[in-house]
């Protein structure tokens, strides 16, 4: 038999399909049906039979409504006797939805008040901007039986120990955004003025992804960020290292060219803690002179993280991420603490997974990977001062310097 | 020679073409290309509607007809005397009034002259549609309802917003209570009356409400016309500057300092001043744990809330540091007697390290008594 190519009917089954294989998508690490906390789990133990009775009334609805137009259907015969009204039904119809509704009301407000808890004694302030997260953790704390001495600022990847609840103290420089971790926890919004705050637990080791879901200006879908758990111990590791003295590159390499390309090129913007300047002056960047939300990403640490710009671009290489996400609870602390430098032999000169080509591209011309209103002549609304990176017009040269000693910030 | 709707389409291309070259020759910009093409399209748009109602004679008659030009219903003259040329001259008088005076007065303008353009443009097309009156009149409504009924509901909806609205600034927090109690208990009666007693006359439920409206309105204009009451504001932050590293309580005090909902859910933390003279931090996520130390993000905005329990009043002041060699920037609250609060809001463009003064909360007069702020 002869089937016209785009009839209804292959039409509607195609679709219908492809929704139905949508609900089949593996590796997909931002499923709000897979909690991966005690918070998420809570939210996820009051969407499901919520879903689930949703489902059914929409399924009663449909099949009223498929009946209705199949039963009713003008097949020429009298127009049916018309009547207005059915108390009894009205009735029903409006008792019965309160009552469901009334039903899922009280678990609802219950977890309301129960995923507000504000004690706790690890808490880290999240401010967003456009468009990446920047974390800092509260001077005082104490995470996971690992204290937090002195001031962290670590950017777009949120380390915190496994299996402890931590306090996020959410709130933006700019416009407003959203923090969500899906697997972790429900939605923040980040808005400028205010201090939003938002537990947060993982029950082990792994990476968790997200990513800001305010719409939040012309790179909102390359704002992205991570919460990485790692064991107490891992943590401990994490935090000495990130609190560790600064050390400059051994004189005479293209890395310690590097340091002075970038005290000239960077540091405007980007603070890189412990860094002096050739007199001995601790160079403090000041991007609130140049950036309009007033801070850029802190780069002391950087190749201990996987990702930049916002968690958009890779610092590892596609293999070495793949192998990372998979590692067990067990063994992905170790991995995921050498940075770059991760799955390298011992005696490696050079990182392993190390993504050169992203930084590079990034350094050469970060506006073209990741709008952003940087045009010099159209900020006039923002007092002259860039939302985002600018391409600086660096040479070849001054990039190789730039990356090499990047690469020692670890 | 042409027709009555070829007339009008013709007239509006010719129109838009001279609006055209006009807005070319005296627009620059990245608005001016848009414009421009807007306007060529609306002038090819208008020639060709004019075309087509000149090939089919306003579509009424046939054009082979002899004579028809002069006989057809489309040709004759206005059969009812309109009030929008008058208001299309009073709009094109407001223009230049507005003009050269208020640029109120201008908007209105325009939108009296597009008003009138629209209504006198379709009233002569539909007094020309046929040789029926009633048909005329039933074409005119078929068009210009669907717009006049959702613009006046929305000018009288504006218009009972606005009366209210001057109302409520008008009266006295107090006396607003009881009267607009009182008027609620009106509408209610009223709305019961007329529920009840179904066989009120229609023409007695509009009396009513054209009453009400009116008195609305008139009562609105009125308070209008009075202003205003004085409505004290309350500042978060205070901007004495002069006293704000100083002892005592000299400048206002202010017992409301602390009324902006907003920001009192959503403190950094809370400061207070105890009764022995020691200020202690709860910071938000520590809340039984009083901290001598606040962490704040660099460049965002933060607020505090300070609890003076002290017996005598005091302030909260914020040393928000000295950069690059600028004058120390310093705020703070308003004097806050005892058992009463304040809030402080501030941003932080640096970190510590870059400030050459501390950057602290303090209490003027307490010596020793600071919580450090970091900014990392």
């Amino acid at each position: 038999m002869f089937v016209k190519p785009f009839s209804r009917r292959r039409v509607a089954a195609v679709v219908t399909f492809g929704f139905l294989l949508a609900g089949c998508a593996k590796d997909a690490p931002q499923d709000t049906f897979d909690p991966a906390g005690p918070n998420a789990r809570e939210i996820d133990s009051l969407q499901r039979p919520v879903f689930y009775i949703a489902g059914v009334v929409g399924l009663i609805v449909l099949g009223a409504v498929a009946y209705a137009i199949w039963k009713f259907k003008d097949r020429g015969q009298d127009i049916p006797e018309q009547s207005h009204g059915n108390p009894k039904l009205e009735i029903l119809l409006t008792i019965l939805p309160a009552i469901i509704l009334a039903g899922i009301a009280v678990p609802t407000v219950s977890q309301v008040f129960s995923l507000d808890k504000k004690d706790n004694d690890c808490v880290i302030n999240v401010t967003g901007q456009q468009w990446w997260w920047e974390y800092d953790y509260v001077k005082g704390s104490t995470c996971g039986g690992v204290e937090i001495t002195e001031s962290i600022v670590t950017v777009s990847e949120l380390v915190i120990p496994a299996d402890t609840p931590v306090l996020l103290r959410i709130t933006s420089r700019d416009v407003i955004h959203s923090f969500w971790i899906p697997r972790l926890n429900g939605k923040r919004d980040a808005v400028p003025g205010r201090l939003h705050t938002l537990r947060m637990e993982a029950d082990e080791p792994g990476i968790y992804t997200g990513q800001c879901t305010e719409f939040c200006g012309l790179s909102h879908a390359r704002m992205r960020q991570a919460a990485v758990a790692l064991t107490t111990a891992d943590f401990q590791s994490w935090v000495t290292n990130q609190t560790a003295d600064y050390t400059s590159p051994e004189a005479g390499t293209t890395a310690a060219i590097g340091e002075t390309t970038f005290i000239a090129q960077c540091s405007r913007c980007h603070q890189v803690d412990g860094l002096v300047d050739g007199a001995g002056n601790p160079v403090l960047a000041e991007p609130d002179r140049f950036v309009y939300s007033g801070a850029a990403p802190n780069l002391t640490n950087l190749m201990t993280r996987t990702a930049f710009a916002g968690w958009t671009f890779d610092l590892i290489s596609d293999e070495c991420r793949d192998r990372l996400w998979n590692e067990s609870p067990e063994t992905f602390g170790a991995a995921y603490l050498q940075g770059v430098w991760m799955y390298s032999a011992a005696d490696a000169t050079a990182p392993a997974c190390f993504n050169e080509t992203n930084l590079r591209e990034w350094l050469l011309n970060a506006p073209a990977m990741k709008p952003m209103y940087t045009d010099p002549t159209k900020l006039a609304e923002t007092g002259g001062k860039t939302r985002g990176m600018p391409a600086l017009g660096l040479t070849q040269a001054q990039i190789d310097e730039i990356v090499a000693y990047l690469l020692e910030r670890k | 020679m042409f027709t009555t709707g070829s007339k009008l389409f013709f007239g509006a291309s010719a129109l838009s073409l001279v609006s055209a070259l006009l807005y070319a020759g005296t627009t620059d910009g990245p608005l001016s290309m848009p414009g421009v093409v807007g306007l060529l399209t609306a002038t090819v748009f208008f020639g060709f509607l004019g075309g087509i109602n000149y090939a089919t004679r306003d579509g009424n008659v046939s054009g082979m007809q002899a004579g028809v030009e002069h006989t057809s219903p489309a040709a004759q003259p206005p059969v009812r005397a309109s009030m929008w040329p008058l208001a299309a001259a009073v709009g094109a008088a407001g223009l230049v009034i507005g003009a050269v005076s208020r640029p109120v007065v201008f908007k209105v303008a325009v939108v009296l002259v597009l008003a009138a353009a629209i209504e006198w443009m379709v009233l002569g097309w539909s007094e020309r549609a046929s040789a029926d009156d009633d048909y005329n009149s039933g074409v005119r409504r078929r068009l210009l309802y669907p717009l006049e009924f959702p613009i006046l509901a929305a000018v009288a909806l504006g218009a009972v917003v606005y009366a209210f609205s001057r109302v409520m600034l008008r009266v006295d927090k107090d006396s607003g209570m009881a009267v607009f109690g009182a008027l609620a208990a009106m509408v209610l009666f009223a709305g019961f009356v007329f529920a009840s007693k179904r066989d009120v006359a229609k023409r007695t439920v509009t009396g009513v409400c054209a009453i009400a409206a009116v008195a609305l309105f008139g009562v609105g204009v009125a308070s209008a016309v009075q202003g205003q009451r004085t409505i004290e504001k309350h500042p978060t932050t205070g901007s004495e500057g002069a006293v704000c590293l100083e002892e005592g309580t000299a400048g206002e005090i202010d017992d409301h300092a602390s009324q902006d909902v907003s920001l009192k859910s959503s403190v950094v933390a809370n400061v207070y001043l105890q009764s022995n003279g020691v200020i202690v931090a709860y910071v938000n996520g520590f809340p039984d744990d009083p901290k001598s130390e606040i962490t704040v993000p660099r460049s965002a905005w933060v607020s505090v809330r300070f609890h003076n329990d002290a017996p005598t009043a005091h302030r909260l002041t914020a040393r928000l540091g000295s950069f690059a060699g600028a004058a120390e920037t310093v705020q703070c609250t308003t004097a806050v007697n005892p058992g009463k609060e304040a809030l402080i809001g501030f941003s932080i463009p640096k970190t510590n390290a870059a400030s050459s003064t501390p950057i602290v909360l303090m209490v003027p007069g307490l010596t020793g008594q600071e919580i450090k702020l970091v900014i990392p």
